[in-house]
């Protein structure tokens, strides 16, 4: 694995506009950066990455089994008693997951480890399976990059070909907090991927859906929501007025109800107490947990909030000392503990490897760098290659 | 080979964009009668499938008709003639007003063997001669054998009165992005 610098394209304003991404002269487009690439072997990718992700998505899902039988489990994860049954459900119903993405830290220097797996709400989709893949073909074009070149990157092809099994009756509503940008085009490019596959779409923001006197979720046509596909976190629903609702709605959800326990921090301790050792995981712990005694005396750690979004309330800590510390809204919150891993560092970027899972497939890598240890909302993807 | 099809993302976009143009849309047989005395006069018809398409309309019209809170809000999208109250209350009592059904489609085979389900169909004053579908798709204004948009021929969704809105969103509000 190496980070090769290359020419940008030569026209990224107007690849911005084609794309509706945001552009400006002093930063080029806002989260990208194609002035470097990541070269992998093909062994790196199918042996390092993929193999591993893979194997890891099939702990995650034995994780799952286990824990919508164990009471103590979803009470450790936070998540509100209203909901065990339903999640419960959810997983011995079958009902069926579409994408997520595995944070690995790697460097083509030992095994991938797993950061977290943002298993509910994954974004930079639309930068991993379009852009970077039209930059892919244009930089091959242009001769910036070697012949014979490949990229790791099923994921627009595997989005389509997942949506006719997921068991879709009827119109699929797709919501999010309008207000966003980032969430809406990531959004919306899922709704087109829908399209693609044939089905029946219709958009709406979060706070337009409504409750009808049979207690079913409504669109603004008063049309009852039976499918909804949601760019907007478990924990929120569970939280909010309508999410008591929620398990009487008779709502298909995707993702479903169980990716709760997945999109959870939580998850890093339960694998490593299900799989301690394995060599895709660092030590994890939740916090009043006696066990963390071990990390903490050996003054290396990373302490996270179960549920916390773009690197907010991180802390590292290195021979006992706080070495990094992000602010952010969730400090109040529970966290876990895991073992310190950094990530690899180039020129002082810190590139950390995002593994795509479109129906438990890995299909596809996206590299996001900052500048710092955690990544965070300033985080800017950098595409890669293969190079065999 | 990690790489994917070789069809170029520019002419993928610009197919998607194609299918969401409703002038494209395809068109498949269909047929619409205002009521079973109709279909049963038309030669092309078989009594045995006119009555019980019929009846598979008429049981849905209940749960798939648009609903409104007060009559005059579905008289003035149907006509004050045109509405009837729905045969159940909201959970707080109130009643609740549907159009009448004004006449229904059938029915036919699909390609593979697949049969379309029959629906109901209804006429708004703002087209009166045109039958709409209970998700307001046009199903044109001929009766007997005809062409309709494929969409037309989805299954209606069940419509109930909305009784609240705005009891999500508040997180999003509080922390912005959802994105992880």
């Amino acid at each position: 694995m190496r980070r090769i610098p290359v020419n940008e394209r030569p026209d990224l304003m107007r690849a911005a506009s084609e794309h509706g991404l945001e552009y400006s002269a002093s930063d080029g487009i806002t989260g990208w950066d194609e002035s470097a690439y990541y070269q992998f072997s093909m062994r790196e990718i199918e042996e390092d990455l993929e193999a591993p992700a893979e194997e890891l998505e099939g702990m995650c899902l034995e994780i799952v089994d286990r824990a919508v039988t164990n009471d103590s489990v979803l009470q450790r994860l936070g998540i509100p008693e209203h909901f065990w049954d339903f999640i419960a459900k959810s997983w011995q119903n079958g009902d069926k997951n579409l994408y997520g993405r595995m944070d690995i830290s790697y460097d083509g220097n030992g095994p991938a480890k797993l950061l977290e797996y943002n298993a509910d709400t994954p974004t930079a989709l639309y930068e991993t399976s379009v852009f970077q893949w039209e930059w892919f073909e244009q930089a091959t074009e242009l001769g910036l990059i070697p012949e014979g070149s490949d990229q790791l990157n099923d994921v627009h092809e595997t989005i389509v070909k997942s949506f006719p099994f997921l068991g879709i009756k009827g119109i699929s509503h797709f919501a999010c907090n309008s207000e966003i940008e980032d969430d809406k085009g990531t959004l919306q490019y899922l709704e087109e991927c829908a399209q693609e596959a044939g089905l029946e779409t219709c958009f709406l923001a979060m706070a337009d859906i409504g409750l009808d006197d049979n207690g079913r979720f409504t669109d603004l046509d008063d049309r009852a929501i039976t499918t909804l596909i949601k760019l907007y976190p478990w924990e929120w629903i569970m939280g909010e007025e309508f999410g008591r609702q929620v398990p009487r709605a008779d709502v298909q959800f995707i993702e479903p109800a169980w990716k709760a326990i997945l999109s959870n921090k939580g998850l890093m301790p339960l694998l490593w107490g299900m799989f301690e050792g394995h060599p895709n995981l660092l030590p994890a712990y939740f916090e009043d947990d006696p066990a963390v005694a071990e990390l903490i005396d050996a003054g290396r750690y990373v302490r996270k909030p179960m549920l916390s979004r773009q690197g907010a309330n991180i802390e590292i800590v290195e021979d006992g000392e706080t070495s990094y510390k992000s602010d952010g809204p969730y400090s109040e919150d529970a966290h876990i503990i895991q073992g310190f891993h950094p990530l690899f560092e180039h020129d002082g970027h810190y590139p950390l490897i995002g593994c795509w899972l479109v129906a438990s497939k890995a299909v596809g890598l996206c590299i996001r760098e900052d500048k710092t240890l955690v990544t965070g909302k300033d985080s800017l993807v950098v595409p890669h290659v293969i190079i065999d | 080979m990690k790489r994917r099809s070789t069809l170029s993302v520019g002419l993928m976009m610009s197919a998607s964009l194609l299918v969401l143009s409703a002038c494209e849309e395809p068109r498949v047989e269909a047929s619409v009668y205002e009521s079973v005395e109709q279909c049963k006069r038309d030669p092309i018809g078989d009594p045995d499938q006119c009555e019980s398409n019929f009846k598979e309309a008429k049981a849905q019209h209940t749960a798939v008709a648009p609903k409104y809170a007060s009559k005059e809000d579905c008289a003035a999208d149907f006509g004050a003639e045109k509405c009837e109250q729905a045969p159940y209350q909201s959970s707080t009592g109130g009643s609740i007003f549907m159009p009448l059904m004004a006449g229904y489609m059938m029915g036919s085979l699909l390609g593979g063997g697949r049969r379309m389900g029959s629906q109901p169909l209804y006429r708004s004053t703002s087209s009166p001669g045109t039958f709409r579908t209970a998700d307001n798709k046009s199903a044109g204004s001929t009766t007997g054998r005809t062409q309709v948009a494929r969409s037309a021929t989805s299954r209606p969704s069940v419509k109930n009165t909305t009784m609240k809105r705005g009891g999500f969103g508040s997180s999003g509000r509080r922390f912005g992005s959802a994105a992880t």
